[in-house]
């Protein structure tokens, strides 16, 4: 296994250079999460129109995989419907999870297929998707 | 020291891990086993295990006296004066929480202090800050100076008539900093306090004389030197454990029970209830003689020149921040670094690949890393059988991971 699999660019890139990364003004929702083990931390807030995602912001601490993780997930909800995100967070499961999956939901998340060889790290990768699910279930 | 003959000794050793030799360098977690102690233990299943203290046969005679001899191999490995004073524990962890629910909790009032170090590893901190809590006293954080070690001046200016407990570890687990315990305990007992030393990480490495550290208390694990999993020590003075009320109870730590009275067992039974880890103390003791057999002086000696290296090499790695102190006459194997721009998980998973193992976290070291303000770091931390060579590896993935992350804008 080569650890270039692991790191890709996108994913150093995303780390180095978060998208979405700050806070706004008025957030519909808001959540945090953290893997106490390891220190990985994440808040997301929400806005919506509708039921369309309209903004959604990110900030944390952790490792590369955690942080890039939130910044590619930010970037592939911005503008979806709650439906679509629901499609896209449940193939992200399946894909950590080693199940197949349909890249074509994934997009660029699809970087993070290697985690699922790293067992130790999944948790790093799940973070995300974990907090994002508290901030949709606050939209009722 | 034979350094390859030695490595033959443990079978772990020679694995081949993510197609690379293994480099085990996770040693303040916890140690490989050498044969010995996988024998002794397999030994006892195939040849004599009994219960202890119990059958009148010659079974249980034997299995009993391994366990005794076990509690004098611990007897003479830390130099205390009797084996009334060496109590069975799980781990250093229950050990010392045997000390707050016993000793500590008769003891310690409201408006009492206990301090500890910022070093603390969580099992010498939580116990305390949890009793604290209960009992409506304080605990107080002896910080450590900026080249991580203990701050003496600071632990003499809260040292007071309030303080009754003073909780140290021996060899951090973090920055490897072996504190000044003789001192801290000759100043403790002078402001009438007792003193709990955590040897969990100086008992492997360094010479342990309890009579010369002149601590009340001290406890060890005995997976962290080369021991099995599940069996550690309280060593305690007698008249302190004469005098502390049981831990837990039931079976073996009583002398007689009658339909209105139990009469408590003689020292130091009455703190070993149930059924002990036997399998654990014989492997102990087989590790134990393994470590007297190569020579304390020489692992101390050898592992001096091994954290030496390790610091000037690890020093080369650009972007590297060590903590802790950075002299080896201050400090036990364990160096803990964190790289710019790279997250210690990231390191961690990146020397994986190489075959190397690291812990990265927070160590339970939590105040600590507030204190250094990360979240979390990576941590090398040695043992006599690690090598010259296998530090050069480490080295050579720390500037692979450097060059992996590329440079941070």
């Amino acid at each position: 296994m080569s650890l270039e699999e692991l790191f890709k660019e996108i994913i150093i890139e995303h780390y180095q250079h978060p998208k979405n990364h700050g806070h706004m003004e008025h957030p519909d929702a808001k959540s945090e999460g953290s893997n106490p083990l390891c220190g990985d931390e994440l808040q997301m807030e929400l806005c919506f129109d509708g039921d369309h995602i309209k903004d959604v912001m990110f900030t944390g601490n952790g490792c590369s995989i955690s942080q890039s993780a939130a910044s590619l997930m930010t970037e592939a909800i911005k503008g979806k419907t709650l439906e679509e995100t629901r499609g896209i967070m449940d193939e992200y499961k399946k894909m950590l999870q080693g199940n197949s999956y349909d890249p074509d939901i994934l997009g660029d998340l699809e970087a993070l297929s290697d985690v699922r060889k790293y067992p130790a790290r999944v948790k790093c990768a799940s973070l995300s998707a974990a907090v994002l699910d508290q901030a949709l279930q606050q939209k009722k | 020291m034979d350094i390859e003959r030695i490595r033959k000794d443990f079978p772990v050793l020679s694995r081949i891990v993510r197609d690379k030799p293994l480099v085990y360098l996770d040693n303040a977690a916890t140690t490989q086993k050498p044969a010995v102690v996988i024998d002794a233990i397999a030994n006892l299943y195939r040849q004599y295990n009994s219960n202890v203290h119990r059958g009148v046969y010659l079974l249980a005679e034997e299995t009993t006296q391994a366990y005794e001899d076990s509690r004098e191999a611990l007897r003479r490995f830390i130099n205390a004066e009797s084996t009334q004073e060496i109590v069975f524990t799980r781990n250093a962890t229950e050990a010392i929480n045997l000390i707050a629910y016993t000793w500590a909790e008769a003891t310690i009032k409201a408006g009492d202090e206990i301090i500890v170090s910022i070093m603390e590893h969580h099992s010498n901190y939580v116990p305390w800050f949890r009793l604290a809590h209960k009992k409506g006293a304080a605990v107080k954080i002896i910080p450590s100076k900026t080249d991580g070690t203990f701050d003496m001046d600071a632990y003499k200016s809260m040292l007071s008539k309030k303080t009754k407990l003073v909780g140290i570890a021996h060899m951090s687990n973090v920055y490897g900093t072996i504190n000044p315990v003789k001192e801290i305990t000759s100043l403790a007992h002078k402001a009438g306090a007792a003193v709990v030393v955590d040897g969990a990480q100086s008992a492997p490495h360094i010479k342990i004389d309890v009579e010369d550290l002149d601590c009340d208390f001290f406890v060890l694990s005995g997976h962290k030197m080369l021991g099995p999993t599940g069996i550690g020590a309280l060593y305690a003075r007698k008249a302190y454990l004469e005098s502390m009320e049981p831990f837990l109870s039931g079976g073996e730590m009583i002398l007689r029970v009658t339909l209105d009275n139990v009469v408590y067992n003689e020292l130091p039974y009455k703190f070993e209830a149930g059924t002990p880890n036997y399998e654990g103390a014989i492997g102990l003791k087989a590790a134990i003689e393994y470590l007297e057999s190569l020579g304390r002086d020489n692992i101390e000696a050898y592992e001096r020149e091994l954290t030496a290296y390790g610091l000037e090499q690890m020093q080369k790695v650009p972007g590297i921040i060590i903590y802790g102190p950075t002299d080896p006459s201050k400090k036990g194997g364990i160096i803990a670094f964190n790289m710019e721009g790279i997250h210690s998980h990231d390191i961690g998973t990146i020397l994986d690949n190489e075959g190397i193992a690291i812990r990265a976290g927070h160590h339970c070291a939590q105040p600590l890393m507030i204190d250094c303000g990360v979240s979390a770091m990576a941590r090398a931390s040695f043992y006599f059988y690690n090598t010259k060579q296998e530090i050069d590896i480490l080295v050579r993935a720390l500037k692979k991971t450097k060059e992996l992350f590329g440079h941070v804008a």
